[in-house]
């Protein structure tokens, strides 16, 4: 079979696959991957989109998880049977980037850009200097927050911890044990690379270096990994959720939720899912800082693979230029707890009063004071996966040596043609 | 027989033939030669010769990913084949019981793999799983077994055992059916105890249907996916990376195509030798214990 005829052949399981046909004209594609309440979200801002205007119409479709998305965008790229728009997380926009299946929305640029917080939607965090074209707008854009149960800190008389110290000691001093079971634990969070950024900002390293070289924080990583290994197996006041990814996040909230630990780390994205399933008044708080505060941004943004042209673009544009409005944004935010990414849309609700009345939004917006942009370099993704996941839970599970694994993690990227360095 | 026309067998095979060729030989070809490439999907294919294979080779993934299937193939294997056998033997009797005794244990087999998953993970939870309860309650240690690298591995194989010992026990009753009871009469009559029936007729009898079921559950237990994927992701750390999860992992998480189709070649080496195996114990075993199974 010649690679042309092997090309339809996946073009057609694709389609098969994805529940995309063929476009009439003023009809675009959504792939998204938000399920739950989310999902809910989004497609009442799509029926929002369709009441405002008549001539584009926005057919969704989901495609499971974040990771099983991105997989089927590129088979999707692979084939050429892409949807008009879909969203990816950040970490990936770079390498989709310089691979050029991206298309610019230049269009956009001028009347979107202004309004977007500049940390959220990464603004000139291409590493490696150039300013490059517009590739991705922020959508469900989020950092990690401490949720803690307000009821079990009050019996005990604490605080949400605000430096790391505390945050051991306040974990010590929730941890019940009954015989050797733990009854309820002080702290969870999955030992993923999001929370140790956050950490190692924290102690103030930055894992990729201005230049580019990846330091993966110096010794800053090394105390963020310490700090874990301290709570795991020194203190027992830390539980380790099991499975990985989202399982793990998972596991983690309905942990909390059971009342199995008194505080956790996870993405500011679960703030409306927690306060409507907790059988407790449920507490929000900044994440605590070692030498200064500092926090990642997560989540996923639009995009528009490279080929979508003519009037299928102008839909696309259409809907992203909805979706980036204030009214849109905010409407997001304030259903989901992402964070409100444009900026009048952010005035909007402080002038509406809504932080007054929702002071847990207002933690997580506060705190966005310290979030960190990704430096966007194609590598990144790559040294997240394959050098830094794998090994941050060695250093934390089996309690190796966290200088000689993070120093192995950069070695494996030297390998595999990355550039590495020591943190300055 | 003669065909009508020479090409008459050949229409007659040609379905088979294109669904095992579009399905299973073409992808396999095709794996064989992505596996000389880097390719992550986005960009072109860069030729790479043999990389993958030294690289699986020198990192030590490949003994490592190998390691950990060959042990939780080896205890599934162990484990749910004798105590598919001890169940059979025990089971294979006449009365309601003994029936919804078998037809309890066979159970377990038609869940679905996700089902079963979820279920154990609850059952496993170091703190509040009930497990971990019942231990506690008798005075014994319990642990988060999925959480720990040194317990994952055997904690995924003990639950497999309990999923497919009822499929082992349904093969060998069927193997028992086939033990004449004239000669379980004629041993007890020569003066043989119950051990001594099973040591000399029955196991005799029963060997090739023993071959097919460690075979089957060895075969089984290498494809081993979904039970990873429900129930750790692979981890903690790789703990629980077996093959097929790996391959999975190197192209859908990392975007390695070219070392996940390397690794597809390398498993099907392997998969090929146990098939090999399979028929020598079933040629093996139809020469020592007559025709059955």
């Amino acid at each position: 079979m010649t690679r042309l005829s092997r090309r339809h052949l996946l073009a057609a399981l694709a389609t098969a696959g994805c529940g995309s046909r063929e476009l009439s004209p003023g009809e675009m594609s959504l792939w998204f991957t938000y399920g739950g309440r989310n999902r809910k979200v989004l497609l009442e801002l799509v029926d929002r989109f369709h009441g405002a205007q008549s001539k584009v119409k926005v057919q969704p479709t989901f495609q499971g998880d974040y990771f099983e998305g991105l997989v089927k965008l590129r088979t999707g790229l692979f084939v050429g049977s892409t949807p008009t728009v879909t969203h990816v997380i950040g970490e990936v926009v770079p390498y989709l980037a310089e691979a050029g299946v991206l298309s610019p929305l230049s269009e956009l640029e001028a009347e979107v850009k202004a309004d977007i917080d500049p940390v959220l939607g990464q603004a000139g965090s291409f590493v490696g200097g150039d300013e490059r074209p517009l590739y991705a707008l922020p959508f469900n854009r989020s950092t990690p927050v401490a949720y803690y149960n307000k009821n079990a800190f009050q019996e005990a008389g604490l605080k949400p911890p605000t430096i790391w110290a505390e945050m051991r000691e306040v974990a010590r001093a929730l941890t019940r044990r009954n015989g050797n079971r733990t009854e309820r634990w002080g702290f969870e969070c999955p030992i993923a690379w999001w929370f140790w950024i956050a950490m190692l900002g924290q102690a103030g390293g930055r894992v990729i270096e201005a230049d580019g070289r990846v330091s993966l924080g110096g010794d800053a990583g090394v105390e963020a990994l310490q700090h874990w290994q301290t709570m795991i197996h020194r203190d027992r006041s830390m539980k380790p959720p099991p499975g990985r990814d989202f399982n793990a996040w998972e596991a983690t909230n309905s942990d909390f939720l059971a009342g199995r630990v008194a505080m956790i780390w996870t993405s500011t994205a679960f703030l409306s899912y927690l306060t409507d399933n907790a059988s407790f008044e449920l507490g929000v708080a900044p994440l605590p800082q070692q030498v200064r505060f500092s926090v990642p941004t997560g989540g996923t943004f639009f995009v528009m693979p490279a080929g979508v042209k003519g009037a299928e673009r102008e839909a696309g544009l259409a809907f992203l230029r909805f979706m980036m409005s204030p009214a849109s944004a905010n409407h997001w935010a304030t259903n989901t707890g992402y964070m409100p990414v444009s900026l009048t849309g952010r005035q909007r609700l402080e002038a509406q009063g809504f932080f007054d009345a929702n002071p847990d939004f207002k933690v997580t917006l506060d705190q966005l004071a310290y979030a960190q942009a990704w430096p966007w370099a194609p590598e990144l993704f790559r040294v997240q996966r394959e050098a830094v996941q794998p090994r941050l839970e060695q250093a934390v599970l089996q309690q190796k040596d966290g200088a000689a694994m993070l120093a192995e993690a950069r070695a494996s990227l030297r390998e595999a043609g990355i550039a590495t360095g020591d943190a300055g | 027989m003669k065909p009508l026309r020479p090409s008459h067998p050949y229409l007659f095979v040609a379905p088979t033939v294109m669904v095992l060729g579009v399905f299973f030989i073409y992808p396999l070809l095709l794996a064989f030669y992505r596996s000389f490439f880097a390719w992550d999907l986005l960009t072109e294919p860069i030729y790479v010769g043999a990389a993958h294979y030294a690289t699986l080779w020198s990192s030590g993934e490949l003994i490592e990913t190998l390691g950990r299937t060959l042990s939780y193939s080896l205890v599934v294997v162990a484990f749910a084949s004798s105590l598919g056998l001890c169940f059979a033997v025990g089971l294979n009797r006449e009365g309601t019981i003994y029936a919804f005794v078998r037809g309890a244990i066979f159970s377990a087999y038609i869940v679905s793999w996700v089902a079963v998953g979820l279920l154990w993970l609850w059952i496993l939870d170091g703190d509040a799983g009930i497990l971990a309860v019942a231990l506690r309650k008798l005075g014994l240690p319990a642990t988060a077994w999925l959480s720990d690298p040194d317990t994952a591995l055997m904690a995924l194989a003990g639950v497999t055992v309990w999923k497919i010992t009822g499929y082992a026990m349904v093969i060998f009753l069927a193997g028992l059916q086939d033990v004449p009871r004239s000669l379980l009469e004629a041993a007890a009559l020569d003066g043989a105890g119950p051990w001594a029936r099973f040591r000399h007729v029955t196991w005799p009898l029963l060997r090739p249907t023993a071959a097919f079921v460690a075979t089957t559950s060895l075969i089984l237990s290498f494809q081993a996916f979904d039970i990873v994927r429900v129930m750790t992701q692979g981890g903690p750390v790789k703990a629980t990376t077996i093959f097929v999860y790996a391959i999975y992992e190197s192209v859908f998480m990392n975007l390695r195509v070219g070392r996940a189709s390397a690794l597809t070649v390398v498993f099907f080496v392997l998969l090929l030798g146990l098939t090999g195996l399979q028929l020598w114990a079933w040629r093996l075993g139809r020469r020592t214990g007559g025709e059955t199974a």
